[in-house]
């Protein structure tokens, strides 16, 4: 079982595999493109962050569909978790400073540690990998606290109740083909349960603003 | 030399088995014996690697369920049969982020049904890192407490890994508490705090049976004492700092009289 892991006995061996993969294609690429203009650079990220965006958007659940989501790439989750503490601070008066830094810390922090626990477990996942997958799937609650944000008024509690309660099902359902698939049958449910944990945190920030 | 290995262990532990990943820690551990098979990396920095706690997280789905199911149960004392007893960390760690969700879920739907019809709802966030910090050293120090107890009455059966997996279950009886904490009626609450008492003391109790079945009376009641004592100043604290914000008055549910008005002003002082 250890020969197939790709964390085995030698730490070191397992991730240069993973590594190499990812940042080879990237330092070639770069090599060649050093020359470009920056806005060729950027739109090529923003392109890579929308294609990204579009598995998530359209939830799939057979395993090989998500394959281009392996391509980890740090930005979109950046970028989403940022724009989700702003909109979640903005409406908040008082203490917007420690909404901004709890939902940061939130967001990274349980994305580290849904990783890690899917590593105990047994799972075969790579870290950042997760943590970018965990990331992007962030994006329908996100749109859920836009759009309470800007339509407030015209939103009861129930309507609200409705709409973060869609974005979180949605959530939840992007990340959870990807998941899945690392892991045993007897323990997907116990692998899953953390991420529904971390949706369902996030989301009633976003009913309460 | 695996049969060699389990049979070693049944000898001293009859009741404790070892799971696959705890075998290949053994050996991991007797490999490590041998200085020349092993980098210096290997050496020091194996406390930093996922493989050494992986033997914590040796769980599936239906191990879970039993212990939770089993935890609900104050009377049955069943719960180191299920899986062998093996320690884990994945129920209590788990238990204890769900337990600091619920709970700050239930502080802010107390305070949202008490807005004014003019006012503004603001979510209370300070209380989520205080919530976190109270709950993650609760859970780290009650059990050295048991741990310290049942050592002063001299038995080995339970480490202090035992202690933090049964603890961290017991704190499932919490979790729909504190959601139902959140009805602002003054009498379910204080009904709910007695159950939990009850609920969390008599679970622990009755699984430390097997150590307290052949003590001396005295030294019974002291641990079932310390638990309870323990239990008791928990529940004290989590229910008047996070709970206190609570206005009787101002839900309509205490009349201002002479007699009533001592008794809201302790429940609802803020």
């Amino acid at each position: 079982m250890t020969d197939n892991h790709p964390f085995g006995s030698g730490m070191f061996q397992g991730q240069a595999k993973f590594v190499d993969y990812a940042h080879m294609n990237q330092q070639e690429v770069q090599v060649n493109t050093l020359d470009e203009p920056v806005l060729d650079t950027l739109l090529r990220d923003i392109n890579m962050i929308l294609y990204k965006l579009s598995y998530v958007i359209i939830p799939r659940m057979k395993e090989t569909q998500g394959r281009k989501l392996r391509n980890w790439d740090l930005w979109g989750p950046l970028l989403l978790s940022l724009l989700l503490a702003m909109t979640l601070g903005i409406n908040s008066n008082q203490s917007s400073d420690t909404i901004f830094g709890t939902i940061f810390i939130i967001m990274w922090g349980g994305s580290a540690v849904i990783t890690v626990n899917a590593k105990l477990l047994g799972g075969q996942v790579s870290f950042f990998q997760s943590v970018c997958v965990l990331g992007y799937c962030v994006f329908p609650i996100n749109v859920a606290a836009v759009v309470i944000t800007f339509l407030q008024s015209y939103f009861g509690f129930f309507l609200r109740l409705i709409i973060v309660g869609v974005a979180f099902l949605w959530s939840t359902f992007s990340s959870l083909s990807f998941m899945s698939s690392m892991m045993n049958e007897e323990k997907k449910v116990i692998s899953v349960y953390p991420i529904f944990l971390f949706y369902m945190f996030l989301s009633w920030f976003c009913i309460f603003i | 030399m695996l049969d060699n290995l389990n049979q070693d262990v049944s000898i001293l532990q009859p009741s404790l088995q070892m799971t696959d990943s705890q075998v290949q820690n053994r050996i991991r551990q007797m490999k490590m014996e041998d200085p020349d098979d092993q980098t210096c990396y290997q050496r020091f920095c194996n406390l930093f690697t996922i493989e050494y706690y992986r033997e914590y997280f040796d769980v599936t789905t239906d191990l879970v369920i039993a212990k939770v199911v089993n935890a609900f149960n104050p009377f049955s004392g069943t719960f180191f049969d299920i899986g062998g007893g093996i320690p884990e960390l994945y129920g209590p760690f788990w238990i204890l982020n769900t337990l600091i969700f619920t709970t700050a879920l239930s502080v802010n739907i107390i305070k949202y049904m008490q807005l004014q019809p003019g006012e503004h709802f603001e979510y209370q966030f300070q209380i989520v890192p205080i919530l976190t910090i109270f709950m993650y050293l609760k859970t780290l120090i009650v059990p050295m407490i048991y741990r310290v107890a049942l050592k002063c009455v001299s038995q080995d059966r339970l480490t202090l890994l035992h202690c933090f997996t049964i603890y961290g279950y017991s704190a499932v009886v919490m979790i729909p508490i504190s959601l139902l904490n959140s009805i602002p009626n003054p009498a379910i609450q204080w009904m709910l705090l007695v159950y939990v008492l009850f609920a969390q003391t008599s679970f622990l109790t009755s699984n430390f049976n097997q150590e307290l079945k052949y003590l001396p009376k005295e030294k019974k009641y002291m641990i079932v004492g310390l638990v309870a004592v323990v239990q008791i100043t928990i529940m004290i604290l989590y229910k008047f700092y996070f709970f206190s914000s609570i206005n009787y008055q101002q839900l309509g549910l205490v009349k201002k009289r002479t007699t009533t008005h001592l008794l809201s002003h302790i429940l609802g002082a803020n």
